[in-house]
């Protein structure tokens, strides 16, 4: 569990409402301010088998670091796989949608927005207004996804923080091919049988990833300014592997996890006027 | 509540139940026809019951010894059905070159099916030129011949004419109710429009006609009251396309009308491709000509007889036009070669013609409703803020 307290500028407060992103793996809320759309605070948590009691906390701890209670959100609106889960909820809107929002927010120049998730990947494009004009979202295989990459850590039995820092260290250009997250963790069972080094299959991995998401982004083409949010753009090593793949330039927001919960604010926000 | 929608909707719930009940009433052996542009009017003017193939709601599991799980949903659940034994009420099978994967499908019959009746026809995937036309009559001679053979009895022209207008009836009904549904927005769910089209696939011909004449009576006697209370409540409208060869879950179209999207008119094979146009039958001409000019023909548009020169785009944009769509749904059906051939071009002209359009993936195996759920919803979303 995190959760945290964003210093809020000196603007008026105007009324508090909050995006609640419920993902395959983690369950992200973000509480803002409507009027000046300064983030209060957030809080990010394990989704569990739950989906309302995973929003229900989640949101409990967002609104504990912003000292205030359900009553003060004068607006919900949730995202995410479990989105039609979340009881308080005034609105569900898709995560597709709330990601290009809040890509388009933090960098107005915004484009093309590659989403990975736990369990989805998506690449989303945007126009100049920041409307969805285009989007692929991959196939229910986990391949190239949060969950992928942390089936891979513990096959390496590594922390899944510090792959990035192992994968640095890579010296052999080796390949995992798999794109399918089961028969990869057993083809990087068999690298480590064969003696390879944890760091070259690290950053194989990283560029197993890459293919796959360079594949959906080709459906659609690239378009800079590229922004990556997500749980897996916290890895910096799949971050790399992507930009020298594409051959552009990447930007990540400071907390890419929580976008998806930004735009639903934003979007409540929205809603409000 | 349309009480002229039920027979329909029944007949739909079971096909296999529907198809076997009606043998058994009519006494007729029963002939599956593989999709989409065989000439059923030469099977019905044999004497037996011609029924297009559909897909099971099971999943499939010893087809997948027969036929690679690569292969599109129809084929692959036809084969394990047929397998499996569960058509065994089916007399006989016809098949033609639909595309690569149905050309397996006569082997796999013959081996292992073996059915009293089996053919596999060349009907052109391209037209280059008058010959093509002889070609196809001359094949026509001889699948009729087979027919003949298989029956003892001859089929004469006036039967073939009967048929044929029986069934260019049915075509021009069906019109009539697709013309319904364009004018009168929300009154009939997508998933009623399907399975009154489907079930003109199961169903005979001259049932489905009676069944058609009272439908249309009731609607167009209740249009009033019913447009006061339309069913499916949206503030977008979608044209949908694609779904070769066989129809989508409906709960895929349950969920389009759920999210605000009305279907405003459909290109779909269990839509109006099925329907388009009349065999045109005058005077002078045999009936077997006229069933030949019927295959030539170019519209509607279809990627299993087509050309290079032919526009998909150009007859989906004119759709979009003449309905005020907001959007196109494309639905594509997992491993379907001949609309994934097509599919660039079409998304591409689309997006030049400012059409904004989504490609659902349709599968046999449903895994996630759910990831077929947040496209839609992100469409839909997408289409109203851009508005």
């Amino acid at each position: 569990m995190k959760s945290g307290k964003k210093k809020p500028s000196g603007r008026a407060m105007g009324a508090a409402v909050a995006g609640v992103d419920i993902g395959s793996i983690f369950t992200k809320v973000v509480i803002i301010d409507a009027e000046s759309y300064d983030i209060i605070s957030f809080s990010i948590m394990r989704s569990g088998a739950s989906h309302e009691n995973a929003s229900r906390s989640a949101t409990k701890d967002a609104l504990r670091a912003a000292g205030m209670s359900l009553e003060d959100l004068a607006y919900v609106v949730s995202t995410g796989y479990g989105r039609s889960r979340v009881p308080f909820a005034d609105r569900q809107i898709t995560e597709i949608t709330c990601h290009a929002r809040a890509a388009k927010f933090l960098f107005p120049d915004a484009h093309t927005i590659i989403d990975i998730g736990g369990q989805d990947s998506k690449v989303i494009r945007i126009d100049a207004a920041g409307r969805v004009t285009n989007f692929v979202m991959n196939d229910r295989c986990a391949a190239g996804t949060g969950r992928f990459l942390e089936v891979m850590a513990e096959a390496l039995e590594v922390d899944l923080g510090k792959m990035t820092e192992l994968s640095l260290r890579a010296t052999k250009n080796i390949e995992v091919s798999s794109v399918c997250a089961v028969f990869a963790e057993s083809e990087v069972i068999s690298l480590i049988a064969s003696g390879h080094e944890k760091a070259d299959i690290a950053a194989a991995i990283f560029r197993a990833i890459a293919r796959r998401i360079t594949g959906m982004v080709g459906q659609l083409g690239v378009q800079e300014r590229v922004v990556m949010t997500g749980g897996v753009a916290k890895n910096e090593g799949v971050v790399r592997a992507l930009e020298e793949r594409l051959n552009v330039k990447i930007t990540v927001p400071e907390e890419p996890q929580i976008a998806g919960a930004l735009g639903a604010a934003l979007l409540a926000a929205e809603s409000l006027k | 509540m349309i009480r002229g929608l039920e027979p329909f909707l029944k007949a739909v719930e079971n096909p296999y139940k529907t198809v076997s009940e009606w043998k058994e009433r009519t006494g007729k052996k029963v002939i599956g026809c593989y999709p989409m542009w065989l000439p059923k009017e030469l099977v019905h003017a044999a004497g037996l019951l011609p029924v297009v193939v559909w897909r099971s709601d099971e999943p499939v599991t010893i087809g997948h010894a027969y036929v690679h799980t690569f292969n599109c949903g129809l084929t692959r659940s036809f084969v394990d059905d047929a397998v499996r034994g569960k058509l065994d009420f089916i007399d006989g099978f016809i098949i033609y070159r639909t595309c690569l994967q149905a050309q397996e499908l006569p082997f796999i019959l013959e081996q292992h099916v073996r059915p009293a009746y089996l053919e596999y026809l060349y009907l052109p995937a391209i037209f280059p030129g008058a010959a093509t036309k002889d070609f196809l009559i001359e094949e026509l001679e001889r699948f009729k011949a087979s027919l003949e053979e298989f029956t003892g009895k001859e089929i004469t022209d006036g039967e073939l004419r009967r048929s044929i207008e029986l069934y260019n009836e049915n075509r021009r009904m069906l019109r009539r109710f697709y013309e319904f549904r364009r004018k009168n927005l929300g009154v009939l769910r997508a998933r009623e429009v399907m399975a009154v089209v489907w079930s003109s696939m199961l169903v005979p011909k001259e049932e489905h006609n009676t069944w058609l004449r009272e439908l249309l009576l009731e609607l167009e006697e209740r249009q009033e009251e019913l447009l006061k209370e339309p069913r499916v409540k949206g503030d977008l409208k979608v044209v949908l396309t694609g779904a070769l060869c066989q129809t989508p879950q409906f709960e895929i179209l349950d969920m389009i009308e759920d999210l605000g999207m009305v279907v405003v008119d459909d290109d779909l094979y269990v839509g109006s491709k099925y329907f388009a146009n009349d065999v045109e039958l005058d005077g002078n001409k045999r009936p077997l000509e006229a069933l030949a000019e019927h295959y030539l023909k170019r519209e509607p548009t279809c990627p299993t007889k087509g050309d290079w020169e032919m526009d998909w785009t150009d007859e989906i944009a004119g759709m979009v036009k003449r309905g005020g769509a907001d959007g196109v749904i494309s639905l594509l059906i997992k491993f379907c070669p001949p609309h994934l051939c097509y599919y660039p071009d079409i998304k591409r002209g689309l997006m030049e013609a400012g059409v904004p359009e989504v490609m659902i993936e349709v599968e046999h195996e449903i895994v996630s409703l759910e990831g077929v759920r947040t496209r839609l919803q992100s469409f839909a979303e997408s289409l109203r803020r851009g508005a």
